[in-house]
């Protein structure tokens, strides 16, 4: 490692730790960090911009400067993006640098940590109704989901962290750094916490995730994969 | 109370939700795409269930593409002057350009520190510590519950 390099990875002294309420990162953090940071301060495509302009301002003749004297003021004003730029820039899909499974492990502990202080400490002496009618509720990223029954027997066994959940899929990432993506209908799938086993049957899963916060279940349903 | 319990799952969601971005971007910062996923997740249910955020949960998102705003790692913040007294802190999203600009005041208040925000939510049990916040020379116009409490308080 060059010196300059260690300058920037050195440890914050001890007496700023105390005055800012600050930590050091671990090693891998702070490295991951310090790419991150360096990737996004430093403009590499300025200079191509640059180039590409030059070429086509030869060719423009009757060259006039933009109006920006309406579109300045709405520029200001946060937009959302329409379906279409949400595909074209795939602002949720996961980059393959990501699919790491232990990239996601802090991700499922804080999870376990969520579902238990959900359902109130989670003993072995808990109602088992009751924890289910909370996750019911709950939000299940991060869990460790295993497919239990399907119509399709390929899926079936297949275990690994839930990292997105869709509508009529589920993303999960396996043991193996592959991203598999399973559909909810037809299949069951196993939710293990602290030795509670619930089942999803997916089937009545079909929808987005923040729907079903708000969504009242029926009590009893005919259950048929 | 079965209301209260009610809403407390969902802002218990909300902020495993919100801790959950946070989580990604440590483990790997450039992966801004997963973080956004959960924020977006979390902005629908609060939409849904009608649930108000804090203000220092919304100024960390992004209102154009959700991302979580992080300075250095998904936001640029700058200080940015108009005149030679009011100055700007601007937050720029990296990912989709949109930037957030908040006037750097001191004295500012929070609607909800406010005194008026309190007569609101009247039924709530605990208004007390965000009352001794507030500026001592604002006086609610109308004798109201707050300000009783605090003479009594006083006396
Ligand atoms: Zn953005």
């Amino acid at each position: 490692m060059p010196v300059s390099e260690a300058l920037v990875q050195a440890k914050i002294p001890q007496d700023l730790v105390k005055d800012l309420g600050v930590e050091s990162l671990s090693r891998t953090h702070a490295q991951a960090f310090a790419q991150a940071f360096l990737k996004n301060s430093i403009r590499q495509h300025r200079h191509h911009e640059m180039k590409d302009m030059l070429k086509r301002k030869a060719l423009i003749l009757g060259y006039a400067r933009p109006k920006k004297d309406k579109s300045k003021r709405n520029s200001k004003k946060a937009k959302g993006l329409n379906a279409r730029q949400k595909r074209e820039r795939k602002i949720f899909q996961i980059k393959p640098e990501h699919q790491r499974y232990e990239l996601f492990l802090p991700l499922h502990e804080l999870w376990r940590q969520y579902v238990i202080d959900l359902c109130g400490g989670l003993k072995p002496t808990s109602n088992p109704q009751l924890v289910q009618q909370k996750l019911l509720k709950a939000d299940f990223h991060g869990a460790i989901i295993t497919v239990v029954r399907s119509k399709c027997p390929s899926y079936v066994g297949t275990t690994g962290i839930l990292v997105q959940e869709f509508k009529h899929i589920f993303k999960i990432i396996t043991k193996e750094n592959k991203l598999k993506v399973i559909p909810k209908r037809n299949s069951v799938f196993a939710v293990e916490v602290n030795g509670f086993v619930s089942h999803i049957y997916g089937s009545k899963f079909e929808q987005r995730a923040s729907e079903r916060s708000a969504k009242k279940f029926k009590v009893r349903g005919t259950i048929d994969l | 109370m079965a209301l209260q319990l009610k809403d407390k799952d969902a802002y218990q969601r909300l902020n495993y939700l919100y801790q959950a971005a946070h989580c990604v971007l440590s483990q790997s910062p450039e992966n801004v795409e997963l973080a956004r996923f959960y924020c977006f997740t979390q902005r629908t249910i609060a939409r849904r269930l009608v649930l108000r955020q804090d203000p220092s949960v919304k100024r960390t998102l992004c209102k154009k593409c959700c991302s979580l705003l992080i300075p250095g790692v998904t936001a640029s913040t700058r200080q940015r002057r108009k005149n030679s007294r009011t100055r700007f802190t601007v937050v720029r999203c990296l990912s989709c350009g949109q930037s957030k600009t908040f006037l750097n005041d001191p004295d500012h208040c929070l609607w909800v520190d406010q005194p008026e925000a309190q007569l609101e939510q009247q039924k709530q049990p605990d208004p007390g510590p965000s009352i001794q916040k507030q500026p001592k020379n604002t006086k609610p116009d109308v004798s109201s519950k707050p300000s009783a409490a605090q003479s009594t308080a006083s006396t």
